[in-house]
């Protein structure tokens, strides 16, 4: 596939996930909310009792169809590759900061987009600090950061993730006592679409961001390094599409999908200044792990242990997130929140400098 | 003859582009084709008659592919990647 075909596959690709994310909230998720893997990792955290927030507990099918369609399409392709061994409590670290960032701002990259479509101009300020994240984490690239290199490993360290994937299925189908769904009326963990319709949604995106290596991280940083403009270009479409999605729905339904503004969004604050600190967090991080929190679940699905561990770090900074009061909500950020992200930044450049200058020494 | 060369970081493909140009290849960095691989890193893609420039792979190099126009051809993979 030569590099204009490529660039065709992923503005199409992209153009039927906008689609997608924007007929989820049609179909029962929170508004701006078709995907975004942070809350959806942080409701399924609080569905398993690892945090005790009411509001945000639900075994998000998104997250498990992500990964299943990665793991089926990487099987269709032969490309299911069990690999890792690069520094995984490192990355399980940088996971833990990147959710901390991303609850700062109440989203993921991918829900940050979705923000933007649905007119929501808090996530401009997000978008800038993503970026500016990213640009931190180009400049230790370029300067020998690395966290080593990958080894290939037995199949079932690979498709353990996969595996449990399914067993959260089960759990959320079978919907024992010991698992905590929110009540209707909660919060955001009570909407969600028909678990059909969001378990094939998650499967085609999976596998779409598999086969086009889709990443909110990678589109940037991409930019920064090479001025290629190929995944930037995924992300543009899935902007575009949505947008157009959410602007028809408005008309259609006369609800608000898209309302231009700061105030009164859907599940977002307003404060700019943690807007932009938490998402460069995210940014940074991200770039050190390599993607995006999609891109994570992708390559877990693909059989990348260390991806997976990177998204137990995720989980665990989700449930650390509310059980002692980091993330922000509609009404503000926290101060412990705040705290929290200083001390993530603080931990992101550690671990930069450390796995980019000691290689020089 | 055209050859790509994949890495386990991004610095791997800056040093390789580096030796590339010390020995006066012609060589130039980018993200790794999808048709190659399925990983989003940095690959370097150099001319010459050698794969092996500088005698030995560095120990960052993943795999080298020779480009045919057909596709790739394998050319070397690191043991254990």
């Amino acid at each position: 596939m030569d590099l204009k075909k490529e660039k065709i596959t992923i503005v199409i690709a992209g153009l039927i996930i906008g689609v997608i994310a924007a007929a989820l909230v049609f179909f029962g998720n929170p508004v701006n909310m078709g995907f975004c893997i942070a809350c959806f990792l942080r409701d399924t955290a609080g569905a398993l009792g690892l945090h005790r927030a009411g509001a945000v507990q639900y075994i998000r099918p998104e997250i498990i169809g992500l990964v299943l369609g990665s793991f089926a399409m990487a099987l269709a392709k032969k490309e299911f590759s069990a690999r890792g061994g690069s520094a995984p409590l490192t990355r399980f670290v940088l996971g833990f900061f990147v959710m901390i960032g991303c609850l700062m701002f109440l989203g993921c990259p991918f829900r940050m987009i979705l923000r933007l479509a649905g007119g929501d101009l808090n996530a401009l300020l997000g978008l800038a600090g993503f970026v500016a994240g990213i640009l931190v984490g180009v400049v230790f690239l370029n300067r020998g950061y690395s966290l080593g290199r990958t080894f290939k490993q037995p199949v079932l360290e690979g498709a353990a993730f996969p595996a449990v994937q399914v067993a959260m299925l089960v759990l959320l189908v079978a919907a024992p006592a010991f698992i905590f769904f929110s009540e209707a009326g909660a919060g955001p963990g009570a909407l969600h679409a028909p678990i059909l319709i969001s378990l094939i949604a998650g499967l085609v995106v999976g596998a779409l961001a598999q086969r086009t290596r889709l990443c909110m991280v990678g589109g940037i940083r991409d930019m920064a390094l090479f001025r290629e403009s190929k995944l930037l270009l995924g992300f543009v479409a899935i902007f575009a599409s949505a947008l157009v999605c959410n602007l028809i729905l408005s008309a259609v339904t006369g609800q608000a999908y898209f309302t231009l503004g700061f105030e009164g969004q859907p599940v977002a604050h307003t404060d700019g200044l943690w807007n932009f600190l938490g998402m460069l967090l995210a940014g940074f991080g991200c770039v050190l792990l390599g993607g995006c929190p999609l891109r994570q679940l992708v390559l877990a699905g693909e059989g990348n242990s260390d991806s997976a561990v990177a998204v137990l770090g995720l989980i665990a900074g989700a449930a650390f997130a509310h059980n002692f009061g980091l993330a922000s909500s509609g009404t503000g950020t926290t101060f412990a929140g705040r705290v929290a992200v200083i001390i993530g930044i603080a931990v992101v450049a550690v671990i930069a400098c450390v796995n980019t200058f000691r290689k020089n020494a | 003859m055209s050859y790509i060369a994949t890495f386990y970081s991004h610095f791997g493909a800056i040093r390789f582009k580096k030796l590339c140009q010390q020995e006066g290849i012609p060589v130039k960095v980018m993200p790794v084709p999808r048709a190659l691989s399925s990983s989003c890193g940095t690959c370097a893609e150099y001319g010459g008659s050698d794969p092996c420039p500088g005698g030995e792979y560095p120990a960052e190099v993943e795999q080298v592919v020779e480009v045919t126009g057909e596709g790739y051809r394998p050319v070397y993979r690191a043991e254990g990647s």
